[in-house]
């Protein structure tokens, strides 16, 4: 269980989060939503340990990680434009961690990753030659060779097409299942997060709106902002999707 | 950015510390060197330099050389750009000429005062096809063709990669509204290239002004400042005070062309997108410039063909059979081949310890958080500015009482400091475009810090670290003005043991030596290249 307790971080005397506190439980797959420049990354960011804190603690199982080093955590984050090492091919990006975790990964269980992943004939690729979303698979393919504690995403969608974003979606959900992994993804389309995850955290200008699952999102606005900003724009989409399609399929 | 400052202090604060004691503290000394007298810290060195007539004269005289070879550097490196990038040439014609033009940066400018003397001096192959003298070659006009060969291939790559990334779609454009020629030609090359073609011009006169080996050459009874500056020196009455004066003189231009080439900078336009379009038919420019380049190149060879066919004869110009004599003399004189494996020694040293240093400062800059990182930046704007010439002195004056003095470390040392700015900014430039978040996706694999440093941003670095290495190895092979004042009987180089064998006149060894320089700078050049393409592969 990953606990936020009173959390607040400022830039240069500005304040970015505000007293934020939150319980994540083991397994959960949670989105961060909200409009840009609302703290998203940034609150990733403090949970990986990249950034640091002004006030508040941060509590994982029970151990106080406010003071810990980001290499210590045992987290690991993809990043949105993935970060890979483009002198290396697919597999070799794959098994870079492991020479620094000797043992805690066997064989067999790098080859489940891996087809599990679908990356078998991908892997002697140079990066340059992969697509959006095998570049992205092979990304969270390194990261969970890891094994982390929990695996954070920044907005693992917007770079992909819209076919690629469906089986994407499915595979994080299943990815979350299977390796009974936190996980925590950023992102700013609230049809993404409301599909994807147990719990959605809505935030804006640094404060926390909502928290809670997405039926409760949904049926029990907690504010105006969840009303105006992240309901109205499912809405709209399915006003859209209406006039598309007739109304036969409402 | 991760945040291991302790890890990148350990490459930060001896770094800094290096630049302490090799570029500021000498040049500090330099400065209260020039101040100091007999009866304490005064002005009378400066009053006597600045009341010499005779070194006020050369001056004069290195001003007026040095911008008159930079108007005709810049006239004609545009010729040679515009050749290439806005004409329908025969491409391996503009091959030939992109790669011919940059020869002249192979070889120590002293051997290009020889090489003219050869050619064009009373006994010159030139001279003799002609039957008889053009001009005197002594002095001015010798300078003057020294300077030009020397500075071209600077002016030409500057103004040649500025046209890369001019949009020529412009010309179209102009043509379309109606443009003449001439007013098509000044709004869509010349203004967007004002910035550039006045750097050309700054940089051309920079390096004239500061050059030692052309004037110790060829230079006659035309006195120039860096000739002025080694006699003070190293002269029959050394006065180290005088130089200190003369080196600063010195650099007081240099400052001045430094901040103007900044500004210029200003000036250059910014294509954030330019497009490649094909060139109009035009039969007579293509005949035109294609010509003018030919004959700029052919005139360039022409200098230096003596070099390579002098040295196989056995008495140029008198006896003119083929011989390998001299070939065989030079490679058997054990002085000869020490001193080919100091230089090789020396430039293999500057260029690996000379790219650790460069490489590093730019990761210190660019990838990390560090406090005063940019004093890299200012680091590498003095290095910049100082003249090899004046380096080298302010060596001489800080270290001559110390163990330091004639050793090759003080040689590896100015060189490295000397060369840093070019390859220091080649590796910024190529840090600062690879992704951000790498070094932290190493630490959170596992890896240290450093170890991520090693295993993702070296080798993705890989083919810029060859340019810096060949850089630097050329240069430190090449150079005479940076390690005139540091050499000694034990550490004398190739460009430093060719302005000895001048006072014995033995100009088949010169030119041997010179051969030898070329065509290990060109083996070293090649292989880079070779390497580098290997890389881009990736
Ligand atoms: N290193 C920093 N220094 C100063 N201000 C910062 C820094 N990082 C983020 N900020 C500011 O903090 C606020 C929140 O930024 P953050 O990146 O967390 O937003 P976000 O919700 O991820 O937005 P987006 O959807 O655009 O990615 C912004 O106003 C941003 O300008
Ligand atoms: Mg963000």
């Amino acid at each position: 269980m990953l606990k936020l307790q009173n959390i607040s971080k400022q830039f240069d005397g500005k304040s970015v989060l505000d007293h934020i506190n939150l319980e994540i439980k083991t397994g959960e797959i949670v989105s961060l939503l909200g409009p840009s420049g609302s703290g998203k990354t940034t609150l990733l960011h403090i949970i990986l340990g990249l950034t640091g804190i002004n006030h508040g603690k941060i509590i994982f199982n029970d151990t106080d990680l406010s003071n810990v080093p980001m290499k210590d955590r045992g987290f690991n984050i993809v990043f949105q434009d993935y970060a890979l090492f483009p002198h290396l091919n697919a597999y070799e990006n794959i098994v870079y961690g492991l020479r620094n975790r000797k043992g805690s990964v066997s064989k067999e269980e790098l080859q489940e990753y891996i087809d599990f992943l679908e990356l078998t004939p991908h892997l002697k690729k140079r990066i340059s030659e992969l697509s959006g979303g095998q570049k992205q698979r092979v990304s969270i393919a390194r990261t969970l060779v890891m094994k982390p504690k929990i695996l954070l995403l920044d907005e693992p969608l917007s770079a992909l097409d819209g076919v690629i974003k469906e089986s994407i979606k499915e595979r994080i959900k299943s990815i979350a299942r299977e390796f009974k992994l936190t996980t925590i993804i950023v992102t700013h389309d609230p049809e993404e997060a409301l599909t994807m995850s147990d719990k959605i955290l809505i935030i804006n200008q640094g404060n926390i709106s909502q928290f809670g699952s997405p039926q409760e999102i949904i049926n029990q606005p907690a504010n105006d902002f969840v009303k105006e900003f992240i309901l109205k724009q499912l809405e709209i989409k399915r006003e859209n999707i209406y006039n598309l399609f007739g109304e036969k399929y409402a | 950015m991760p945040d291991v400052k302790p890890a990148m202090r350990v490459i930060y604060i001896p770094i800094l510390l290096l630049f302490a004691a090799f570029l500021f503290l000498p040049l500090g000394m330099l400065f209260v060197r020039s101040f100091e007298t007999a009866d304490g810290i005064n002005l009378s060195n400066y009053l006597t330099v600045l009341s010499n007539a005779e070194l006020m004269k050369s001056f004069e005289n290195s001003v007026k050389i040095s911008g008159l070879t930079a108007v005709i550097t810049t006239v004609l490196a545009f010729f040679l750009a515009y050749s290439i990038h806005c004409t329908r040439l025969y491409r391996p014609l503009k091959s030939v000429i992109k790669t011919g033009i940059l020869i002249p940066m192979l070889l120590p400018t002293i051997t290009f005062g020889f090489a003219i003397i050869y050619s064009f001096g009373n006994q010159g192959i030139i001279t003799k096809i002609f039957g008889r003298n053009l001009f005197d070659i002594y002095g001015f006009n010798g300078l003057l063709i020294g300077y030009v060969i020397y500075t071209l291939p600077s002016a030409f790559l500057l103004i040649n990669n500025s046209f890369k990334y001019m949009d020529k779609k412009f010309i179209i454009v102009s043509k379309l509204m109606g443009d003449g020629t001439i007013r098509s030609f000044l709004n869509t090359i010349i203004r967007p290239l004002s910035g550039t073609l006045g750097g050309a011009f700054v940089l051309s006169f920079i390096l004239s002004f500061t050059d030692f080996g052309i004037p110790a050459s060829v230079g006659g009874t035309y006195s120039v400042v860096a000739t002025q500056l080694y006699q003070v020196m190293l002269g029959s009455i050394p006065d180290f005070n005088n130089g200190a004066v003369i080196a600063i003189l010195m650099l007081i231009p240099v400052v001045f062309s430094v901040f103007l080439l900044n500004y210029l900078e200003k000036l250059n336009f910014h294509y954030d997108k330019f497009s490649d379009i094909e060139l109009t038919q035009h039969k007579g420019r293509d005949i035109c410039f294609g010509s003018i380049s030919l004959l700029v190149l052919i005139g360039m060879f022409s200098v230096f063909a003596v070099m390579f066919i002098a040295p196989f004869l056995t008495s140029f110009p008198y006896d003119l059979s083929f011989t390998l004599k001299h070939f065989i003399d030079t490679f058997q004189s054990s002085d000869l081949t020490a001193v080919y494996k100091n230089s090789l020694f020396v430039a293999l040293m500057t260029a690996v310890l000379g790219t650790f240093i460069a490489f590093s400062s730019a990761v210190l800059n660019v990838r990390t958080p560090l406090k005063g990182k940019s004093s890299m930046d200012v680091i590498s704007m003095l290095t910049n500015t100082v003249p090899g010439m004046v380096l080298g002195l302010s060596y001489l004056l800080l270290f001559n009482g110390s163990s330091w003095k004639g050793t090759f470390a003080i040689i590896i040392l100015c060189n490295m400091v000397h060369f840093f700015t070019t390859p220091y900014l080649m590796a910024k430039n190529s840090l600062s475009k690879m992704n951000p978040a790498w070094e932290i996706t190493g630490i959170l694999l596992g890896d240290s810090w450093i170890r991520t440093i090693y295993r993702v941003i070296l080798p993705n670095s890989a083919s810029t670290v060859i340019e810096m290495f060949s850089y630097y190895f050329i240069n430190s092979m090449v150079t005479i003005s940076g390690i005139i004042f540091l050499v000694t009987a034990q550490t004398t180089l190739v460009a430093s043991k060719i302005k000895e064998l001048q006072h014995f006149a033995k100009f088949n060894e010169i030119f041997i030596l010179s051969l030898l320089i070329f065509f290990t700078n060109l083996i070293v050049k090649l292989l880079c290249d070779h390497y580098q393409k290997r890389q881009f592969k990736h």
